[in-house]
């Protein structure tokens, strides 16, 4: 598949772009806290709603922090968030998810329960999630997003899975005495990995904007940390007067997603004829 | 069909009762005692054990839990604990706005969904079809609330075309020009969530278009337009109408995010002061009657599709 990937970034120029911005991105949120030219976190009543110029690219808000270094430190949160929800999905959705292809009885049953979770949409029931863990945080982020999408992520993995388990060099494994877990393990969820890596970049997409949003409404991280969808609801109220506010980090979290999307594309494009159509 | 309705509905039987399992044990998961967390740090004992026995958590479990179900399909969703008042009730009061929005934004998605699918069928391949597929992942890719607080920068505060929040109720009123407070958030909330119809249109339409039927129509020299308006179009239409109950589901969603930068008394900004006040009961019954509907709007689509397509027997 590297091979692939790097034979499609060549041939199409917004893939390369999309991958380089993601770079990039990655590499402002390892070295974030070294690079800022200011402290995010200092309130400078002086220069407070001081429009974007040369001292601040981006501007500052209301308490006079600077609006580019918040935005530089909110992509580790950004991307961390999607990564970590991306990462939960893939795992459970692909066990839940080939479990229940392989065993017939005990997918009626987890389909059942996942068509249940499926059926509350999805910023709800991450809302009803942050109301039961009580607390602002980013690791409850993390769960209630992650309880979200795997089991989106599981339904996908059930559909691939039901076909893979047709092919085949399924049933010659079995032909030659493969046990039950040695099928699952080496012959069936290898197969699995691209498909659901790329229906991870669009977790991982999706996850961003969840986050995102539950920030803006208030209930993702606490607010004193520098988060793109916390940023955004802060700078609502100076709409009028001070619009760089909420417009540089929502950008970022447009660039962020479009890359991602993007990305995910490609890699869809890539992929086994037979797998895609079920994406 | 009857016995179709039938076994669809019974087979929706298990999903209904594990999504009220969800919703009811939703206030067991809680750490600590439910009734203490949701009347704060400065409840009486007194207090907390009234409202314990008012809600009946000093019950077993099992009997909650039947008492719930029985509760829910009796049409009774709780006691919201910030408004003293029957959720159900509560839910009402608030239907009218998210209902329009919602039903205001279908038609947005509608209006560019269906004709960019159209165009973008046609022109497969040249710059305009480009140029909407861009459009389409950048659709996909704005948060709504960004989107939003874009728009009404720009039409409410800016050019002043349009009122930038609130929506007073038609009902009350009777002032159906109310409606202008539903365009912007209709817009934004529309916008995000007609990249899907229009990708489904064009894809389906491009298929179909490969079709011996629709040679055969031009061939006996009928205009284009008929060809793609009524035999190709037609036919595109089941897998579209699947991306519709999908759209509806994620406008429901949707309504949370643009109900609150619009400041919309609806639903959707109930689940978020909700959420806020620790106000469970309301949170669990919105969870419940939300996704009744959505379950409700895979069944209309399913039925959709024999209308649509006489072919599909229902035996």
């Amino acid at each position: 598949m590297k091979h692939t990937l790097y034979k499609f970034a060549r041939n199409r120029k917004t893939t390369a772009v999309a991958m380089t911005f993601l770079a990039l991105i990655a590499l402002i949120a390892i070295i974030a806290p070294f690079i800022v030219p200011y402290d995010p976190q200092r309130v400078h009543p002086a220069d407070r709603l001081h429009p974007p110029d040369v001292t601040h690219w981006f501007g500052t808000d209301h308490f006079g922090r600077d609006v580019f270094s918040r935005v530089l430190l909110g992509a580790r949160l950004s991307l961390l968030t999607g990564l970590s929800v991306a990462a939960i999905s893939v795992l459970l959705g692909v066990f839940a998810g080939s479990i229940s292809a392989y065993f017939i009885k005990i997918g009626f049953v987890l389909m059942r329960i996942i068509d249940a979770l499926m059926a509350f949409p999805e910023i709800i029931l991450a809302l009803a999630l942050m109301a039961i863990t009580g607390r602002a945080g980013l690791g409850n982020v993390i769960i209630a997003l992650g309880v979200v999408y795997a089991p989106r992520m599981a339904r996908t993995a059930y559909g691939l899975s039901l076909r893979i388990k047709e092919f085949t060099y399924i049933e010659a494994a079995r032909a030659l005495g493969a046990g039950h877990a040695r099928i699952l393990i080496r012959h069936l969820v290898p197969n699995l990995i691209a498909p659901v890596v790329v229906q991870g970049t669009f977790t991982c997409a999706l996850a961003i904007l969840g986050a995102a949003a539950l920030d803006f409404l208030g209930v993702g991280v606490p607010p004193y940390v520098p988060s793109w969808g916390s940023m955004v609801n802060e700078g609502r109220l100076y709409i009028t007067r001070a619009p760089w506010i909420m417009i540089f980090p929502g950008l970022f979290i447009v660039l962020l997603v479009l890359a991602l999307n993007i990305l995910g594309d490609t890699l869809r494009d890539a992929l086994d004829p037979r797998l895609r159509k079920l994406l | 069909m009857v016995t179709f309705l039938i076994r669809r509905l019974a087979a929706m039987v298990p999903t209904l009762l594990l999504v009220l399992t969800i919703s009811f044990f939703l206030i067991h998961l809680i750490p600590g005692d439910p009734a203490a967390v949701m009347l704060g740090p400065h409840a009486t004992g007194e207090q907390v054990e009234a409202l314990r026995h008012a809600m009946g958590l000093d019950q077993p479990v099992f009997v909650q839990f039947l008492k719930y179900i029985n509760d829910v399909f009796h049409g009774d969703l709780g006691q919201s604990i910030f408004f003293h008042k029957p959720v159900s009730q509560v839910l009402l009061q608030r239907a009218e706005t998210s209902v329009l929005l919602a039903l205001c934004s279908m038609v947005v998605v509608l209006l560019i969904g269906i004709p960019t699918g159209i165009l973008a069928a046609i022109r497969a391949g040249t710059w305009l079809d480009q140029f909407f597929l861009t459009v389409a992942i950048l659709g996909a890719s704005i948060p709504t609330f960004w989107l939003g607080l874009l728009l009404m920068l720009a039409f409410a505060v800016k050019l002043q075309l349009l009122p930038s929040s609130g929506f007073p109720s038609i009902f009350e009123t009777g002032n159906i020009t109310n409606l202008r407070y539903l365009i912007l958030p209709s817009i934004t909330l529309g916008f995000a969530n007609s990249a899907l119809l229009a990708r489904m249109t064009r894809s389906n339409l491009l298929e179909i278009l490969k079709e011996d039927y629709i040679n055969a129509a031009r061939a006996k020299g009928l205009a284009e337009r008929v060809v793609i308006l009524k035999h190709a179009l037609r036919n595109a239409a089941i897998p579209v109408v699947t991306v519709m109950s999908f759209t509806f589901a994620g406008l429901l969603s949707g309504t949370v995010v643009t109900e609150n930068v619009f400041a919309l008394s609806g639903i959707g900004r109930l689940v978020v002061e909700s959420v806020l006040r620790r106000d469970y009961p309301t949170i669990q019954g919105i969870m419940v009657v939300v996704s009744f509907l959505y379950l409700a709007i895979n069944l209309i689509t399913d039925i959709a599709y024999g209308i649509l397509d006489p072919r599909i027997k229902y035996a």
